[in-house]
């Protein structure tokens, strides 16, 4: 029998990054909040420290800071005809434990995404015609627009101290800057990172074809930093250890660097590490949550914590797993494309190719996360679809992140496996090469879906979730073209070696890194029909929950998805100030 | 310290060897006795070995692995990692008392995989679907290896020429050699290998990468990488530090 607490006026499941911002905008005006992280916190650990920080074996090839899959992972098929199987060992995404989530973690790059990307259904009409979007591909309106939303993308590179060169301030196109970028009201709060000798080839390449190469958005800060709210970031090392490692030296902005250290002093605020939530309490006759029950992994026992408001903050996957636990909105069925909870699960449809100087010393050590130069004109919609057949595009990166050489050497096609010329191989080429990628969209499609599996259990003992996902043809022509001019700018580099330029090609493989960019299962919208939460991420049928996070998002682009989702969870925390005082249909 | 107590002529001949040859070989002390000393720690009573040690040093034996795994992981890794102007042999690199050490830690007692039934055969993309341990998985894959080798060659994947065994283990990986129960391609590819490839580059603290020997051959300078200020001057550049690269020991 689960022990009821006191009441809470705001409890929010999770304890990353949307949850972090969320209680931001609520604690600031006074209202409680409390948090429920499953995971501890990391800040006094090894994997804060140095020297053991810089174990790549412990916290990159073995996932030291991810969610362990012996509690919970997914189960996936490919499509509705195969059997699922669970993913006992995931590569391809790592979902972070702890306060501060995955966005301890991560790599940095922080995105707008294009002014068209929340009604790109729209765009996307008005420019090829009313045929112009198959219909297994349910692209729609996110319901808030670009303009609405700029405010707290503002608000967000002001806090996490971004760095990078502005491409287009209220409409004017900067030079050095993303002249696809949407409008933004000034220049980054920081100036870009230092280029990489790889960034220079790019650069160099891409100008002489025309195209306009930019520093990636980064929240690893070129030098020291103190946000609006006093909190402080250090100087990059460029030691190479963002993703999957937390930054020693807090110079990435992180949540458990900015936010929580900050939230932990305020009156009202609450996070409580260790607790797993099972599921919310709803009552179904009234439409509303009244609060969501818990173990407390300290003791094994259940809690029921009541809410007047339940936010969902948690990683894409467990925000639509809690819903589909606790029976809270019509579940997708992708026979009759009706239901909404776990409709348009994506990924993000990325590719690479190697390139090798044998006469530059690239020196991949020599980086942070995000000492990236990309280029746009090849993402999303930013070229001309017609007689294509596929919508979509991805950036095209030369992404130098680091040199850790577990898993970061690249030696020539044709180099042995193993031996002294592979050790060789290895010698002449580690400092001499780097990969250009592709960080490509994936839209939605009708048969790409979540929902409960009927056999494998977690740790709790409550079903998995599954993933009906694979590549499906508007994603594979995607990558087929992208790729292709990707491998162009690669052979135009003046490489010696070029490696093959393949693109992505299903099955989709589980075993190979991608990217934690998994997004949609409670997707905003304009309609409750198609729709889990409405434009302002409030729950068609239960007013008083919330749900926030990539999970909102009705489609992925080709960005890292943390930009919108920070601006989205800002937003609501100001929605809900008022929401407190005056329940509402927002 | 499982299979202590079996014995075998071939095995012994060969640790003998190795014994030789790590004795002649360069030496490192931070984490222990070199792998040659440590495989006679595995044969005996390592305590008794002990003794003799001077102090600082550490008897390493091996935990995981039977004396005839043993012998067939230090023949695999030197033929993968041999002796030549660029490292030691495999053995002497530590290759095999990290395979051995992270079999018998948490990597292969399954650490991190979900365990749950019920069992079934995947495809590729679903990534491992054993019932087995991961350790479990590499014991069942070395037995099969070591049944097919004698099946071709009629002796231990041990005695053979350094150009067979180098034949046969490019056989298994590109599913050449098959096992009517034992996947051998998975086996290596999916274990093995990437075990192989971690003990090579992971810190020198897990027993592999010794004396940061192949952080040395590609020119990876490791620890404590504060490089703000290299970023802008060593762009483009030979970077002075990849020659002498410092590990977690070097700062604890």
């Amino acid at each position: 029998m689960a022990t009821r607490l006191d009441k809470h006026t705001v409890v929010i499941v999770g304890g990353g990054l949307a949850a972090a911002l969320v209680a931001r905008q609520l604690t600031v005006k006074g209202v409680d909040v409390l948090l429920l992280e499953r995971g501890g916190d990391h800040r006094e650990g090894a994997e804060a420290h140095l020297p053991s920080q810089r174990d790549e074996l412990r916290w990159d090839t073995r996932q030291g800071l991810a969610q362990s899959w012996s509690t919970q992972t997914y189960t996936l098929r490919h499509t509705v005809n195969d059997d699922s199987l669970p993913v006992r060992w995931m590569e391809a995404f790592l979902p972070g434990e702890g306060m501060g989530g995955a966005a301890n973690h991560w790599n940095g790059h922080t995105w707008r995404w294009a002014e068209y990307d929340p009604s790109l259904p729209t765009r996307l009409v008005t420019r090829y015609g009313k045929e112009a979007i198959p219909a297994d591909v349910p692209i729609q309106d996110w319901g808030v627009t670009y303009a609405e939303m700029e405010p707290y993308h503002d608000l967000f590179e002001k806090l996490f101290g971004l760095s990078g060169k502005a491409g287009n301030i209220n409409g004017q196109i900067e030079a050095g800057g993303n002249p696809f970028e949407a409008p933004r009201r000034g220049e980054y709060p920081q100036p870009p990172l230092e280029i990489t000798e790889a960034g220079l080839i790019f650069k160099s390449t891409v100008e002489k074809m025309g195209y306009k190469p930019f520093p990636a958005p980064a929240a690893n800060s070129p030098r020291a930093y103190i946000n609006p709210d006093g909190q402080k970031l250090g100087q990059c090392q460029y030691c190479g250890h963002c993703e999957r490692f937390i930054c020693e030296a807090q110079a990435k902005a992180s949540p458990e660097v900015l936010l929580y250290p900050m939230l932990l002093q305020r009156k009202g605020f609450e996070i409580r590490l260790r607790c797993h939530v099972l599921g919310l309490d709803y009552d179904r006759r009234a439409r509303r949550v009244t609060g969501v029950r818990y173990v407390d992994l300290m003791t094994g026992e259940e809690y029921k914590q009541p809410a007047d408001v339940v936010v969902l903050a948690a990683f894409t996957m467990s925000n639509t797993r809690l819903l589909l636990l606790s029976g809270v909105g019509k579940p997708y069925d992708a026979k009759t494309g009706t239901g909404v909870v776990g409709k348009n699960f994506c990924y993000q449809t990325n590719s690479s190719v190697n390139v090798f100087f044998k006469d530059r010393w690239i020196n991949p050590f020599l980086a942070s996360g995000s000492t990236a130069m990309v280029i746009d004109e090849f993402n999303n919609d930013n070229f001309d679809h017609t007689g294509l057949g596929f919508h979509g595009g991805g950036g095209i990166y030369a992404n130098v992140f680091g040199g850790r050489p577990i898993g970061t050497r690249r030696v020539p096609p044709g180099s042995p496996r193993w031996g002294t010329r592979w050790k060789q191989a290895n010698a002449d080429w580690y400092a001499h090469s780097f990969a250009l990628s592709v960080q490509g969209s994936c839209y939605p499609n009708r048969q790409n879906f979540l929902d409960l599996d009927p056999v494998y259990t977690d740790a709790y003992g409550q079903p998995l979730l599954r993933m009906t996902f694979d590549w499906r043809d508007n994603e594979l022509r995607m990558s087929e073209y992208v790729t292709k001019k990707m491998d162009e700018i690669a052979r135009a580099s003046g490489a010696t070696i070029v490696g093959p330029a393949v693109p992505r090609k299903s099955p989709f493989d589980t075993r190979v890194y991608q990217s934690t960019h998994v997004t949609g299962g409670t997707i905003m919208g304009t309609d409750p029909k198609t729709s889990a939460v409405s434009p302002r991420l409030q729950h068609w049928d239960t007013q008083n929950l919330f749900v926030v996070g990539a999970s909102v998002y009705p489609h992925n682009s080709g960005f890292n998805p943390t930009g919108p989702l920070a601006a989205l969870a800002l937003r609501l925390g100001d929605d809900l100030v008022g929401y407190v005082q005056k329940p509402s249909v927002l | 310290m499982e299979d202590r107590n079996t014995t075998g002529s071939k095995r012994r001949i060969f640790l003998k060897q190795i014994a030789t040859m790590a004795g002649a070989g360069p030496l490192g002390i931070s984490l222990g006795a070199p792998a040659g000393l440590a495989a006679v720690a595995a044969f005996g009573p390592s305590s008794a070995l002990a003794d003799d040690q001077p102090a600082g040093e550490q008897v390493l034996g091996y935990e995981a692995l039977s004396q005839d795994e043993a012998a067939l992981v230090e023949a695999m890794v030197n033929v993968m990692c041999p002796a030549d102007d660029l490292t030691p042999n495999g053995v002497d690199s530590g290759l095999a008392i990290y395979i051995d050490r992270q079999l018998a830690g948490g990597f292969g007692q399954g650490a991190g995989y979900y365990m749950r039934g019920p069992w079934k055969h995947g495809k590729p993309e679903l990534g491992y679907q054993l019932p087995l341990r991961p350790v479990e998985f590499f014991k069942a894959g070395a037995s099969a290896v070591a049944a097919q080798c004698s099946k071709q060659y009629g002796k231990g994947f041990d005695q053979l020429s350094a150009a067979d065994a180098d034949a046969f283990l490019d056989a298994i990986a590109t599913g050449k050699v098959t096992d009517p129960r034992v996947p051998l391609g998975s086996w290596f590819n999916d274990l093995a290998y990437p075990l192989f490839i971690q003990a090579c580059f992971a810190d020198p603290i897990y027993g592999g990468n010794r004396n940061k020997v192949f952080w040395k051959v590609v020119g990876y300078p490791g620890l404590p990488a504060t490089h703000a200020r290299d970023m802008v001057e060593f762009r483009g550049k030979p970077y002075p530090g990849a020659k002498d690269p410092k590990s977690i020991a070097d700062f604890s």
